[in-house]
């Protein structure tokens, strides 16, 4: 077996003493993870030699790599030892005394993780209860508390950092040039996967990707081969203080990091102004990718540091106006470039704009997505049963996804009486083969920014209904957008799809017609290109 | 490098005579529009026609209503649409306005350069209208600021304004996205002003002295309450519940107090007959439960 330390950038940082036997029994991601955590504590003691004991557990509980417990030498009972392993900084002597105990703890599995329920608290619990029960209830509540706070929080401006005017050359650097990433988390999602997409277009361009995350979760796609030959530290918080500001200034030191690119990672973006004031001469950029309402989110965060920064990438019309109309940033500062080609070629092969139902046929009604809050499944269940028992066999239905809602969607399920006409289907089977089944795919979220799903149900000749939030006005139909409080979602939907169900000429018509708003939107410039170009500047 | 597109609005109803100039006019300028939007609300007479010879030209689109929601609706959807279609500016104008071949370029110079000498943004750039004459059309003429000539000191051929008419304006795409469309329910008259002034909450506008236009009107006279009669009454009954509404609710009660003394007052100048003064006046009450909100356009592209 290869050892997974070869196929990591994590090499350039420490090395190893001596590999122990078993280190061959971790899985990918544990090596990985492991990496991680050893690349943070050699680049936070450079010189010292660090003797890691890594622990493992069965259970529901996120690794623990970067944060204060490391420097504790006791752990919970249900901890297991997986062994003990010794690092040293590269390029710096090796002292014969003084050695730094961490303890580096890989979590549970992934699978326990994806279960991982809400924080302890009986707020918490009351809360989970009454989501799981009236799921429809609580989604009213909570639209009208997005309602108001988004009022409120439009009403007051945002406070911004001050503008940094040092021009010096700042502190020493390496000699590889280097990109530095911040990501919220090594997991699905679609800022997730552009994120991924950015890490292989810098290494394609000779630039070296170092990728802090700062988001706990057990990162299950560190595996993956676009994370080869990176410097992937997962970092998990609190992460002592002192260790932050030698982190990365061992990372400029060893590395010519051209520019740091950030991906929803808000510790990175805290970060960039002392960045800007240390190290002048790199380039800041961010990718951001939809608006949360109730708090602002990374948006919010981006605006905060946009003094300090160069460029902000938008992924949607909706992001640009917010951020150039309504917050006044320079035109110039905020790039609109689009995901529409991430996962589906628009000069490719896509299915012709023309309905494959037949008369008589069953309209097939498709839901893809994770099973969060967000994306709001039990709204989708719900509008099963209600055109189920307006249509009855002329419509059928499929929900294609897992998450954390995942248990409550299946009790819904059964508690609709959805047994016969829903179909459940689990990541393990492909999107695609859904997608060739449906007749129109259901967006129900109450937020989002542009749906990649939209572009993939286009490219299958598949019509797509969506509430109207984020950016989705951009690729779908007026007349098939929804309202976002659930109970008009629910009303307009259900007439939506009986009418489209019933005119199939109209669901036809309105294909072409969406086909050609998808094209519109797939001529905005694209992010490919303008990271593309981003990554030969700074890699010359 | 970023490149700013332009979209003119026209909207037309019932003017079959005067329309085909007035697109051509658009069409013929320096700096041509990137997109031509033609509103027509639901017009019964040639327009159709009219249309017809433009559809095939590459920057033109047509929208076609099928009520006619007066000029403030068509403005309202015609401004609505051009932000869709991912309008950076918008220029608007009537269907009797004739614009000269510099107007729009003169006005995006003519704003940029007063932003850069304010140093802020300014949420609308106006042209000068002529009659056809040659002399300032009456009806539409901006209201100053108290501090009008501070660009033209500065050498700016531009003077800072309140309000203007919506006989070539250019808006600004952020304008739209933070203050929304004109009233459509205004229908007709003050929906100008009332857009313009609330607009004004992010700084003056600003009327380019060397952006020019004609207005075609029959004849050189502003409003007058003075000139109401059983012709022109619906106008001016609109007039007068839309201003009383805007007094009322977006100035304050005195306001539109100080609008009915003046409304009194010029229809009495006038002699106006009594019934219309009645008719008049239950309108002003009317303004004063009458308060529509904006919509706001949604972005597409």
């Amino acid at each position: 077996m290869t050892d997974p330390h070869d196929q990591t950038g994590a090499r350039r940082v420490f090395e190893i003493l001596q590999e122990p036997d078993w280190f061959s029994g971790l899985s990918p991601r544990e090596a990985r993870l492991l990496d991680g955590g050893l690349a943070f504590h050699c680049l936070a003691r450079p010189g010292e030699r660090i003797r890691a004991t890594v622990l493992r557990t069965d259970g529901p509980h996120l690794p623990s790599l970067t944060d204060h417990r490391t420097q504790r030498i006791e752990w919970a009972d249900d901890r297991r030892v997986v062994g003990t392993i010794e690092a040293h900084a590269t390029g710096t002597p090796v002292p014969t005394t003084g050695v730094v105990d961490v303890v580096l703890d890989l979590g549970g599995p992934p699978g326990s993780l994806m279960r991982l329920e809400l924080p302890p608290g009986r707020v918490h619990a009351v809360r989970s209860v009454v989501r799981g029960r009236a799921p429809v209830v609580f989604d009213v509540l909570r639209q009208l508390r997005t309602d108001r706070l988004e009022n409120r929080r439009l009403s007051r401006p945002i406070p911004r950092v001050g503008r940094a005017d040092v021009t010096s050359a700042g502190s020493s650097r390496g000699s590889t040039k280097a990109v530095l990433f911040g990501l919220h988390w090594l997991e699905l999602g679609g800022a997730e996967k552009w994120a991924a997409e950015t890490i292989g277009m810098a290494r394609a361009a000779g630039l070296f990707p170092i990728v802090v995350s700062d988001r706990p979760s057990g990162h299950p796609d560190i595996a993956r081969p676009v994370f080869d030959d990176a410097l992937v530290i997962p970092l998990t918080h609190p992460v002592p203080a002192e260790h932050e500001s030698r982190v990365l200034s061992q990372l400029f030191e060893r590395f010519d990091i051209r520019g740091v690119h950030v991906h929803h990672c808000t510790w990175l973006y805290q970060r960039l102004p002392w960045i800007r004031a240390q190290y002048p001469g790199t380039e800041l950029v961010d990718s951001l990718h939809v608006l949360e309402w109730r708090t602002g989110g990374f948006v919010d965060i981006a605006l905060r540091m946009s003094n300090v920064m160069d460029q902000h990438h938008v992924i949607s019309p909706q992001l640009r106006d917010y951020l150039v109309d309504q917050q006044g940033l320079p035109r110039e500062k905020v790039s609109l470039a689009t995901l529409a080609d991430l996962t589906v070629d628009p000069s490719g092969q896509r299915a012709e704009p023309v309905s494959t139902r037949k008369a008589g046929d069953p309209m097939t009604v498709a839901f893809v997505g994770r099973f969060t809050q967000q994306k709001r499944p039990y709204l989708f269940l719900r509008l099963a049963a209600r055109l189920r028992a307006r249509l009855g066999d002329r419509v059928r239905f499929i929900v294609h996804g897992d998450g954390e809602l995942a248990s409550e969607v299946r009790a819904d399920h059964a508690r609709l009486g959805l047994a016969g006409s829903v179909q459940l289907r689990g990541t393990d089977q492909p999107v695609a083969q859904t997608l060739d089944e449906a007749d129109v795919l259901v967006i129900s979220s109450d937020n989002e920014g542009v749906t990649l799903t939209s572009f993939e149900a286009d490219a299958h000749g598949v019509l797509v209904v969506s509430s109207d939030v984020g950016s989705q006005a951009s690729v779908v139909l007026p007349e098939l957008l929804l309202p976002r409080a659930p109970l008009p979602f629910l009303r307009a939907a259900e007439d939506v799809l009986v009418s489209l169900c019933e005119d199939a000429e109209r669901a036809a018509h309105l294909l072409v017609e969406q086909r050609g708003k998808v094209d519109a939107f797939a001529d905005l410039p694209r992010a490919r290109d303008w990271t593309r170009y981003l990554y030969e500047r700074w890699a010359s | 490098m970023t490149t700013t597109n332009v979209a003119a609005v026209i909207v037309t109803y019932n003017r079959a005579d005067k329309l085909g100039k007035v697109i051509e006019q658009v069409l013929a300028q320096d700096r041509p529009a990137d997109q031509v939007i033609i509103v027509d609300n639901a017009s019964t007479d040639g327009t159709a026609d009219v249309l017809t010879a433009f559809e095939g030209r590459a920057t033109v689109h047509i929208e076609r209503l099928a009520t006619n929601s007066g000029g403030a609706g068509g403005f309202a959807h015609g401004m609505a649409v051009a932000y869709e279609r991912g309008a950076d500016h918008v220029w608007i104008m009537d269907d009797d306005c004739y614009a000269d071949p510099d107007a729009l370029r003169e006005l995006l110079d003519g704003h940029a350069s007063a932003e850069a000498s304010m140093g802020m943004r300014l949420p609308y750039a106006c042209s000068v209208v002529r009659w056809t004459d040659g002399e300032i059309c009456e009806m539409n003429n901006p209201e100053p600021t108290w501090d009008w000539g501070k660009l033209l000191v500065r050498g700016e051929h531009s003077v800072l304004v309140n309000s203007c008419s919506f006989v070539s304006v250019l808006f600004p795409r952020w304008a739209l996205t933070q203050f929304g469309l004109p009233l459509a329910e205004y229908f007709i008259w003050f929906d100008d002003q009332e857009y313009t002034r609330r607009l004004t909450a992010a700084g003056p506008g600003v009327q380019v002295l060397r952006s020019t236009v004609t207005h075609d009107l029959g004849v050189n006279r502003g409003v007058n309450f003075g000139d109401v009669n059983d012709g022109n009454m619906w106008k001016f009954e609109y007039g007068v519940r839309n201003e009383a509404s805007y007094r009322w609710h977006h100035e304050d009660p005195f306001a539109a107090l100080r609008f009915a003394q003046r409304l009194h007052r010029g229809l009495a100048g006038g002699r106006v007959p009594w019934r219309l003064r009645r008719r008049l006046a239950r309108k002003w009450l009317e303004g004063i439960r009458f308060d529509p909100k904006p919509a706001f356009p949604r972005t597409v592209l």
